[in-house]
């Protein structure tokens, strides 16, 4: 190597090693500057306004799953004694029997076996055996449906409730039907019951020239609620390519839905709501914090007044005092509910409305919140939102809605909902706020 | 590739200059006032001991205004510095790593005239540090926080100066100039959403200025003797202001920079060997616009060192160098007066050699440098690299 060579790989090298480069980083806490930081709670009237409640938002069935009740939360609310339980029955109708089904024949090739004989049927049922009320084991009743029924409006009173055409059960809640069978469901045996179903029946079903708009599952132990995960029929099937074997084929469901009665009461003065089948939504318009000229802890530090700017805000969290709802809807298990900015205010109730500012997931609220006395206050994080106010811009640069709507996640999430103070001076929603400054305010 | 060589060289500097956030040193030291006091030396006065006044022979340097004189082509220098660091401070201790770029320069002779012009950019002032703590503030219940506090900025001093021989022996020089710079500050505060719940921001405060003022260089520079070089400027500076930048916050300022005296001289002891000597007078104590308590009693700052050829033929010349000072610097940390010693050895590599005035060269200084104000103690190995090329 010639010495100018070494020169050059001497720089290169020492150009090469001085690339990185690692900032003296001390601990020394007197180097930093403190910064403050202050908790600040608004009452309503500083923040909030104009909170109404509107429901009606989806059917019960979009939910899926579906609901099954009897006599639930009957003479238990204290403001409403004579209030009768809560009825549910879910309804399903099926397509046709499967035509074909892919079968290991005697000489072990899997083949398309069209020629299918139906012996006998299963209904079965699964239940969410944390969200289901249940005393005890729970008797289960499936009928077959006798009425044509329309999946997406029937009702407890209406097997078709169209504008044009409103078709009533032949009686309310699903007709008049025939029974087919009944099963006990207990949470301590597993989640799931079966309802077996005769070969008759099975080949009756089949018939086309025979009406069969479905099956029925209702409860008959008053004070339960059970709610479904799936509700279906499977066929024991016996296949020709191999007359030996018995094949388990489910049959596909067409339409599903849940009936109930009665229909939840409308919010009570002082109740905001969110939740339900059909969903109830809570409305409330916001304004930016104004000046602040407290607490003391604050003054104190920075000179009072202060205006707040939207960096200022490291946490914004809308306070809400739970209120009990009524029995026969009071949440049995977590229920999320998420908070999305109200796009064109003008058109409520059906104004679309803006991505959750909560997340996907949003707030998952407990149902013992929501239990006697309730009170309880629920936190629901708006820091994008109250940032967003004090900007007059969201992050994606649109002008910041100043009306917000409080909605049940995935809606219509659940027959329950829960309910919030809406008037009561003490616990009217409150909005909690962490401001963060710097030494001098800024 | 002999041509080559140095324009690869040159290359390799050159992009190396091109990275961000280069251009600064960094210190603890620089928490208070202006920052810590970089310095512009090249590769060969740091390795000699020098402060960047007085060394016999062609340089290109920002504190000498007379020091370009011997040119008889166009010349350009630069010089990388890259730094390797620790610093304790009670019983914290921490790594540091930076190159700066301190010199960048370029001189044209004008035989017209009988002078030469010079144009450089050095650095002058370095704000480069981080502070990061976890603390716990109380809103009612106790919120773990994490804070992060980070300036990043210096001032350099861009200048032009004029060189003018008088006579054989008299050289006499003026460079004006403008302090240019830029200060960013972020505080950053984490606070835990685990405690507060979700969607928790981060507090950020930005702050950032521009620094500006005026500098003249007046120096000359004399060789009474065919064995000594003399040499001696004065710098006088304007108050350097800085303005809040952008939209981010913060308060103007009005610093007073100190009238700043050097002088250097070189005797030739042998043939091969040289000594250089070098002080600075820059009194700080009365300047005005920094905090109480800030600025440094401590005026003087020295140096000295040899230098000898130990090979030296007809066209090249290969000198070695070592060298020893003793810096001021003019804030302090925390009440101790600051002081920053150096010890420095170096080579250089003298290209192209005619007449006894170098045409390409690179110089290169290791040093062995400590600073201290108490608490706070900074020990550094720092190399410093300088290519010349004249005629380009």
């Amino acid at each position: 190597m010639t010495l100018r060579s070494a020169v050059a790989a001497i720089a290169v090298a020492v150009v090469a090693s001085a690339c990185q480069e690692q900032l003296p980083t001390s601990a020394r806490d007197t180097l930093i500057p403190a910064g403050i930081v202050v908790e600040v709670v608004l009452p309503f009237d500083e923040f909030g306004s104009d909170l109404r409640v509107y429901g009606g938002f989806g059917r019960t069935s979009e939910r899926g799953g579906g609901f099954v009740a009897h006599e639930f939360g009957a003479g238990t609310d204290p403001d409403a004694p004579a209030r009768p339980g809560l009825q549910a029955t879910t309804l399903i109708g099926f397509g046709g029997y499967p035509a074909s089904a892919s079968v290991r024949d005697t000489a072990g090739t899997t083949r398309t076996d069209s020629s299918l004989t139906f012996l006998s049927g299963r209904i079965y049922a699964a239940f969410d055996t944390v969200g289901s009320v249940a005393p005890g084991p729970v008797g289960l009743v499936v009928h077959e449906i006798a009425d044509p029924w329309d999946r997406t409006t029937a009702t407890w009173e209406f097997a078709v409730d169209t504008a044009g055409d409103p078709t009533p059960w032949s009686a309310p809640g699903g007709g008049s039907p025939q029974e087919i069978g009944r099963a006990t469901w207990d949470r301590a045996q597993g989640d799931s019951v079966f309802v077996s179903v005769d070969s008759a029946l099975v080949h009756a079903w089949a018939d086309t020239a025979r009406d069969f708009h479905g099956i029925r599952l209702e409860a008959s132990t008053p004070g339960t609620r059970l709610e479904l995960r799936g509700l279906g029929l499977r066929l024991q099937t016996r296949p020709s390519l191999n007359p030996d074997t018995l094949l388990d084929l489910a049959v596909s469901a067409r339409s599903s839905t849940f009936i109930y009665d009665p229909p939840a009461p409308p919010p009570a003065p002082g109740e905001a709501r969110v939740g339900g089948v059909p969903a109830w939504r809570t409305v409330l318009n916001v304004a930016e914090p104004a000046d602040l000229n407290g607490p003391p802890s604050l003054c104190a530090a920075v000179p009072c007044p202060v205006r707040i700017e939207d960096r200022h805000v490291s946490y914004a969290g809308l306070q809400l005092f739970s209120r009990v709802p009524a029995a026969a809807y009071a949440p049995s298990d977590t229920l999320a509910i998420e908070v999305r900015t109200v796009l064109a205010p003008a058109f409520l109730p059906k104004s679309p409305l803006g991505p959750s500012i909560t997340g996907l997931t949003g707030e998952r609220l407990a149902p013992e919140w929501f239990a006697p006395p309730a009170g309880e206050v629920v936190e629901i994080p708006v820091t994008g939102l109250v940032r967003g106010l004090l900007n007059e811009e969201t992050s994606d640069g649109a002008r910041a809605s100043r009306a917000i709507a409080l909605l049940s996640v995935l809606e219509p999430l659940s027959l329950e909902y829960v309910s919030f103070e809406s008037e009561d001076p003490a616990r009217r929603p409150r909005l909690r706020l962490i401001l963060s400054f710097s030494e001098g305010g800024g | 590739m002999r041509a080559r060589l140095p324009a690869f060289l040159a290359g390799v500097l050159l992009a190396a200059s091109a990275l961000p956030n280069q251009t600064s040193a960094q210190s603890l030291m620089g928490v208070r006032g202006l920052g810590i006091l970089g310095g512009a030396a090249g590769g060969r006065a740091s390795a000699a001991g020098n402060l960047g006044i007085g060394l016999a022979g062609v340089e290109i340097s920002a504190t000498d205004p007379t020091a370009g004189s011997g040119l008889a082509f166009p010349t350009i220098s630069v010089t990388m510095q890259p730094t390797w660091g620790e610093f304790e401070l009670g019983q914290e201790r921490g790594d540091v790593r930076v190159t700066r770029f301190p010199l960048i320069g370029i001189a044209f002779p004008v035989a017209a005239a009988g002078g030469v012009f010079t144009a450089a950019v050095s650095g002058q002032m370095d704000q480069r540090w981080a502070g990061e703590v976890p603390r716990v503030v109380d809103i009612g219940a106790g919120v773990p926080v994490s804070d992060r506090f980070e300036a990043d900025g210096g001032i350099s001093v861009l200048r032009a100066g004029w060189v003018q021989r008088i006579g054989s022996s008299f050289v006499a020089g003026l460079s004006a100039g403008a302090y240019l710079g830029r200060l960013d500050q972020t505080f950053d505060r984490t606070l835990d959403s685990l405690v507060l719940g979700g969607d928790v921001r981060n507090f950020v405060q930005e702050g950032a200025w521009r620094y500006s003022g005026a500098v003249v260089t007046a120096g000359a520079s004399a060789a009474p003797h065919r064995l000594i070089h003399l040499a001696a400027t004065v710098e006088w500076s304007s108050d350097i202001r800085a303005t809040p930048a952008d939209s981010a916050r913060g308060e103007p300022g009005t610093y007073a920079i100190p009238l700043r005296v050097l002088a250097g001289a070189t005797g030739r002891l042998t043939p091969r060997l040289a000594l250089n000597a070098s002080v600075a007078y820059q009194d700080w104590s009365g300047a005005k616009g920094f905090a109480a308590g800030a600025t440094t009693g401590a005026k003087y700052s020295f140096g000295a060192g040899l230098e000898m050829q130990v090979v030296r033929g007809a066209r090249r010349s290969l000198p070695v160098r070592a060298g020893y000072r003793r810096l001021a610097q003019p804030f302090r940390f925390e009440s101790a007066d600051p002081m920053e010693t150096v010890w420095s050895i170096g080579a250089g590599l003298n290209l192209l050699e005619s007449e006894g005035v170098r045409r390409g060269w690179l110089d290169i200084g290791l040093e062995r440098g400590s600073r201290s104000s108490a608490p706070l103690v900074e020990r550094y190995w720092r190399m410093t690299a300088s290519l010349g090329i004249s005629q380009f």
